[in-house]
């Protein structure tokens, strides 16, 4: 809502520095989103006097003229000097004072006014016509001044038009601040003074009735609470007196011509939307023009006043004429239609003063796109008590500045008229809910200033009042929304700031969110960066890398996307991070290790709600590290994302943790044979594994990646308790190395387990450090398999006898179970 | 020779051969030669047994002592030779330490989860719970419990991501709604954790719901479809407008430094009343004004207000009994004034060079 000062200040008393409004309305809950002084927009547009009008020598129609701009135009010398300026208009003469644009001037549609030469004469600027200058439709020829106008003066100043323009952001319960008369009395109960405003009476009736000339019928329920029409016969249609143009201009609202021009100023006034139809647009039926309210039909087609053809959907408003109202001539609320405009032809005007409702022409603006001051206004809830008043300052204004003869009476069509309720009001509720002394009699004089009526029984800390708010306050139906004005207008700023007690409530995090961290940190720490995708996936992402959507639901898909790449909510973390990998890889870093801990959705056929699970999942290219000068990283493969899973398995201390082919179909998008499922105690946590090149081909990576994604709330739940501490044992263990040839199938799992269970109690430690390959000194499809075996008793120094004869059990056990041999 | 003669002149050879032993090899090889088993002062002490019981005391104590002098003069030049030996090596070893040390790779937490980790940390640190809730909401979670009017302009397909729902008219309050939106939704802010919060727990309430809210938002460098936001939440006995101010105040502090103030100015939002928008003074000109405040001072941080009657009936909590505030922060905002990020895009590129700036 732009407020102009001027206009305001003609209403309440204000502070000298608009500034200073500005700060007390912030304080109040109207934001002022910048403070702008109009008339800036007439630099370099002076008053000029024509001293001369010759004809143009190459035109029919143009003139050379010479005009005394004063002070403004001067010679080297610093005398004064006329400009030559080449004019087509035709209202003027010789001693004419006029308006002039000189060169650097800036008109309203973005004229940069420069030095030119129109047919062969240069002209060195431009007299102006009103509607040149912006300030209305006036374009008959240049503006005329009085003969007493001063020579050379700023425009701005000879205008006074020096007004300034706040733009207050209103909050959407404020319905009411859409009017220069809400603001004024906002203003008033801020300062705690009256506000005044003069409005227009109408000076006499005469015709038909207006009830013997119009009809209305509201054919649909529920669109309209309240529609009042008035006739002004004869009027005559032209352009506005310049204050009208000065008020809309700085309201920031185009003038057109007088009548609409005065419908839109009384909505500004008032914030009463109305409208002006050319009562000849309405079709008579019964001797009486029809106007009628009813729901557009789906698929109807109207030409909205912006020229624009409109589709409009079943429910929509409409106001309409004809038989059972078949054809429309204005959106209900909205706009008015081409058709039923008022132009320089009309000769009765029919004035709308209408209450739509909220709801409906919310909806219609909505859906059509389509904002105009009428439907904010209307979806704030407008103030339908004041239909008919507002209707007649609108009439009272035609009358006087059109020239248009009021036709007796309105129609009036308000099936159930609004009744406000008193709101009981507990002094000791508001000290409790803000926490601040606010004395009764603020509270009183507050709810006064804004409008309301304010009944005070009972004592002290008991009193109540009994406040019934204004039919202009929609808003405020309940104690809390007093409560909330009266705490607003006290100062939510001089509210003593006080902690709470939580007495009784302990905080903190839980156990799961602790791990979630803690994941986190075990992630970083094995040098992993943390990062964050979309939510959101293509459709098809996880059949373009060959990863199974078994067990992850149907897609959930959004209605409405932005893009065709985030239509549906994601299902696996993976498609993101290889995104991820593409990037770095095109952005010339090659070494990614990146993680992200986030949610996946997977649908459910016949339930509304998705299931939600966290997941975590990494992916590594590259090597870890940049070349330096003392080491050389090694690529990253699939042991380097094994090894991050155990390590951050072991820390969260998951029992039991196997790792199994990842085979089949479920598992194509990994490289066949460097995929693991990752388990504890049988249940799948996830996978680790080399993305497949098919795969990594989609997203155009072509280095090896490791990856893994693993169910964060399976690792949350299985995440054990830290054990107690072992004592170390007193007795020095003894190492042996034993390597073993097997046929390349036998697993290193298989393996271990059955040296550990050969190997018996004194065995407690047993690592692999070498596996090795060779046709000839290890046979075709065999693999020798070197581990250090770690031998020790708790309650004795072994003899070389005892761990001689464990080892020896071991090897034969070991070897007749897989069919290995010991390597010499 | 007497035998004491010859003792004296072992004595004299040992003491050459250890003194002009160059490196510990030649070392141990004279402490074989001296003391090892064939060694001549091995040889000597043996040949003690057979002399003369008269001589055996004074030459026996002669021959210790030249064992024992001999055995001292090996550990000294041992030891001498072990130390020059090392100052030899530490010779070779100096480095230029300038050069780049050796850093182990460890990674960051994303700057958006930072942020929230130390909202966290401030509001567990004065007794407060994180909830979490769904991101796929029903409308009645996101919008209605909350206050919001069925017509409200943010329910719009225009404001909120709708989802396709599989069973209509199934989810938890199912409602009426415009064509092209259904019952179930992308949630457009936390709030919806803080109806299932009271729905599910008795007052005394407080909490704060980070996490995740989608809107339909075309991503440039201002907005992202999806972006983070921090609610919080008390309900109790005797809660007032000024608990919410000390509250706030506090937290505005901890992120943002103890000298910044804050000023609350009365807003409207659904779900609150007294509903207020809290400003921190800003920190590049202090609250003087300038194009980073856009010459007001005050940098928007934070929407909150008092939880509106409505709101707690919703829940089951009465109005009467329990009164209560709500805020919420975005955190990518936090972010981008406390980092002056010129594109919020970059949250979500996983690119390393960003990751590794936080």
């Amino acid at each position: 809502m732009k407020v102009s000062y001027d206009w305001l200040s003609s209403m309440v008393e204000l502070p000298e520095d608009p500034a200073e409004l500005a700060t007390e309305f912030i304080r109040t809950g109207t934001e002022v989103e910048s403070i702008d002084t109009v008339g800036e927009a007439f630099d370099h547009i002076v008053t000029a006097k024509v001293l001369s009008k010759e004809p143009h020598p190459d035109s029919d129609h143009m003139w050379v003229t010479k005009v005394d701009v004063g002070e403004a135009n001067v010679d080297a010398e610093g005398n004064p000097e006329p400009l030559q300026i080449v004019c087509g208009a035709q209202n003027f003469n010789e001693g004419d004072h006029i308006v002039t644009a000189m060169i650097g001037a800036e008109l309203p549609g973005d004229i940069k006014i420069k030095k030119s030469k129109l047919r062969g004469v240069v002209s060195m600027g431009m007299n102006c016509s009103a509607r040149e200058l912006g300030l209305s439709a006036d374009h008959a020829g240049i503006m005329i001044l009085p003969e007493d106008a001063p020579v050379g003066m700023p425009f701005a100043q000879y205008r006074g038009t020096s007004d300034t323009v706040l733009d207050c952001e209103i909050t959407p319960n404020r319905a009411d601040c859409l009017s220069m008369i809400g603001i004024a009395r906002e203003v008033g109960a801020i300062y705690d003074r009256d506000f005044h405003v003069e409005l227009p009476a109408i000076k006499a009736e005469s015709g038909a009735a207006t009830d013997d000339t119009v009809s209305v019928e509201l054919i649909d329920e529920g669109l309209c609470d309240r529609y009042v029409a008035r006739v002004v016969r004869n009027v005559k249609v032209g352009p506005s007196p310049e204050w009208l143009v000065q008020r809309l201009n700085a309201c920031g609202v185009r003038t057109h011509s007088n009548v609409v021009d005065i419908t839109n100023y009384v909505m500004m006034l008032t914030g009463q939307p109305l409208h002006a139809f050319d009562l000849a647009a309405f079709e008579e039926r019964d001797g009486k023009r029809a106007v009628a309210v009813r729901a557009a039909r789906e698929g109807e087609v109207f030409r909205t006043l912006d020229d624009v053809e409109r589709t409009l959907s079943a429910g929509m408003g409409l106001i309409a004429t004809g038989e059972a109202g078949a054809t429309p001539v204005a959106l209900a609320g909205v706009m008015g239609g081409m058709d039923s405009e008022v132009t320089d032809a009309t000769v009765d005007v029919l004035v709308e003063s209408a209450c739509f409702n909220a709801g409906r022409t919310s909806h219609t603006s909505r859906d059509l796109a389509l904002i105009s001051d009428a439907s904010i206004r209307f979806e704030r809830q407008v103030d339908e008590t004041g239909c008919v008043d507002v209707a007649d300052i609108a009439c009272a204004l035609i009358e006087e500045l059109a020239g248009g003869e009021v036709a007796p009476g309105c129609v009036d069509v308000y099936p159930a008229p609004k009744t406000v309720e008193p709101v009981e009001l507990r002094l000791a509720r508001v000290h409790a809910l803000c926490g601040a002394p606010i004395e009764p009699a603020f509270i009183e004089r507050a709810l006064t200033r804004l409008g309301c009526a304010v009944e005070a029984a009972g004592e002290g800390e008991q009193t109540v009042y009994t406040v019934t708010p204004p039919t202009f306050r929609p808003d405020l139906p309940r104690e809390i929304d007093l409560i909330e004005e009266v705490l607003r207008l006290w100062g939510m700023g001089r509210v003593e700031a006080t902690i709470p007690a939580a007495k009784n409530h302990i905080g903190g995090l839980t156990r799961e969110q602790r791990l979630t961290r803690k994941v986190g940190q075990i992630l970083r720490g094995c040098g992993l960066n943390e990062t964050m995708n979309f939510s959101f996936a293509a459709p098809g992402d996880l059949e373009r890398i060959g990863m199974s959507a078994e067990g992850r639901g149907c897609p959930v898909e959004i209605m409405n996307p932005l893009v065709a790449e985030q239509t549906e909510m994601r299902r696996s973390l993976i498609p993101g991070l290889l995104q991820s990998v593409e990037f770095n890889i095109k952005h010339s870093t090659a070494n990614v290790q990146l993680y992200e801990i986030g949610t996946l959705f997977f649908g459910r056929e016949n339930t509304s709600a998705p299931k939600e699970r966290e997941a975590v999942a990494g992916v590594m290219s590259g090597s870890m590290g940049d070349v330096t000068w003392n080491c050389k990283p090694m690529p990253l493969r699939f042991f380097d994302g094994k090894g991050v899973v155990e390590e951050l398995l072991a820390q969260l201390r998951i029992p039991k943790v196997r790792f199994r082919p990842a085979d089949g179909d479920a598992y194509a998008f990994l490289q066949p044979g460097r995929g693991a499922e990752v388990l504890s105690s049988g249940t799948v946590l996830g996978w680790v594994g080399e993305i497949h090149p098919d795969a990594r081909d989609v997203y155009g990576i072509d280095i090896p990646v490791v990856a893994f994604e693993l169910n964060l709330e399976a690792l949350l739940k299985l995440s054990g308790a830290q054990e107690a501490y072992r004592e170390f044992s007193q007795f020095p263990s003894v190492e042996h190395d034993l390597a073993i040839v097997v046929d390349d199938d036998v697993t290193c799992e298989d393996l271990e387990r059955r040296l550990r269970s050969a190997g018996g109690k004194l065995l407690v430690g047993v690592r692999l450090f070498d596996v090795y390959r060779d046709p000839v000194r290890v046979g075709v499809g065999k693999k020798s398999m070197a581990f250090a075996l770690t031998y020790r008793a708790e309650d004795h120094t072994l003899t070389s006898e005892e761990v001689e004869r464990a080892h020896q059990k071991l090897v034969t056990k070991v070897c007749k179970a897989t069919g290995g041999e010991v390597r010499s | 020779m007497s035998l004491i003669d010859e003792l004296e002149a072992l004595e004299a050879k040992a003491k050459e051969m250890i003194e002009t032993a160059e490196t510990a090899e030649k070392l141990e090889a004279a402490r074989v030669a001296l003391m090892g088993r064939k060694g001549e002062i091995t040889g000597l002490m043996r040949m003690m047994g057979k002399i003369d019981p008269e001589e055996r005391p004074v030459l026996g104590k002669r021959a210790n002592e030249m064992r024992r002098m001999a055995e001292t003069l090996l550990d000294h030049r041992m030891r001498e030779l072990k130390c020059a030996a090392v100052r030899e090596l530490m010779a070779t070893e100096a480095v230029d330490i300038t050069l780049p040390g050796a850093r182990p790779q460890i990674g960051h937490a994303h700057l958006i989860n930072q942020i929230i980790e130390e909202v966290e940390d401030v509001f567990c640190g004065i007794g407060y719970t994180v909830e979490t809730g769904p991101q796929v909401e029903s409308s009645w979670y996101n919008f209605t419990a909350l206050n919001a009017p069925l017509d409200h302009p943010s329910r719009s397909a225009r404001d909120t991501f709708y989802v396709k729902d599989n069973a209509p008219g199934t989810a938890a309050h199912p409602e009426e709604h415009a064509h092209g939106e259904s019952d179930v939704l992308l949630r457009t802010q936390t709030s919806g954790v803080q109806v299932h919060t009271m729905e599910n727990q008795e007052p005394p309430i407080y909490m704060i719901a980070p996490g995740r809210v989608y809107r339909p938002d075309t991503a440039d460098a201002c907005h992202l479809p999806q972006f983070h936001q921090i609610e919080g939440l008390v309900v109790d006995r005797g809660i007032t407008f000024g608990d919410l101010k000390g509250t706030l105040d506090y937290f505005v502090k901890c992120m943002f430094g103890g000298d910044r103030a804050t000023r609350y100015r009365p807003h409207f939002f659904p779900f609150t009343e007294p509903s207020c928008e809290v400003d921190v003074s800003c920190g590049v000109c202090g609250g003087k004004g300038c194009p980073f405040c856009k010459h007001s001072g005050w940098i928007e941080i934070l929407g909150c207000g008092m939880v509106d009657p409505n709101v707690l009936r919703n829940c089951g909590i009465d109005p009467e009994v329990y009164s209560g505030f709500a805020f919420g922060a975005g955190v990518e905002r936090i972010a981008a004034l406390r980092y002056d990020l010129p594109d919020l895009r970059t949250l979500v590129t996983g690119d390393m060079r960003f990751l590794e700036q936080f």
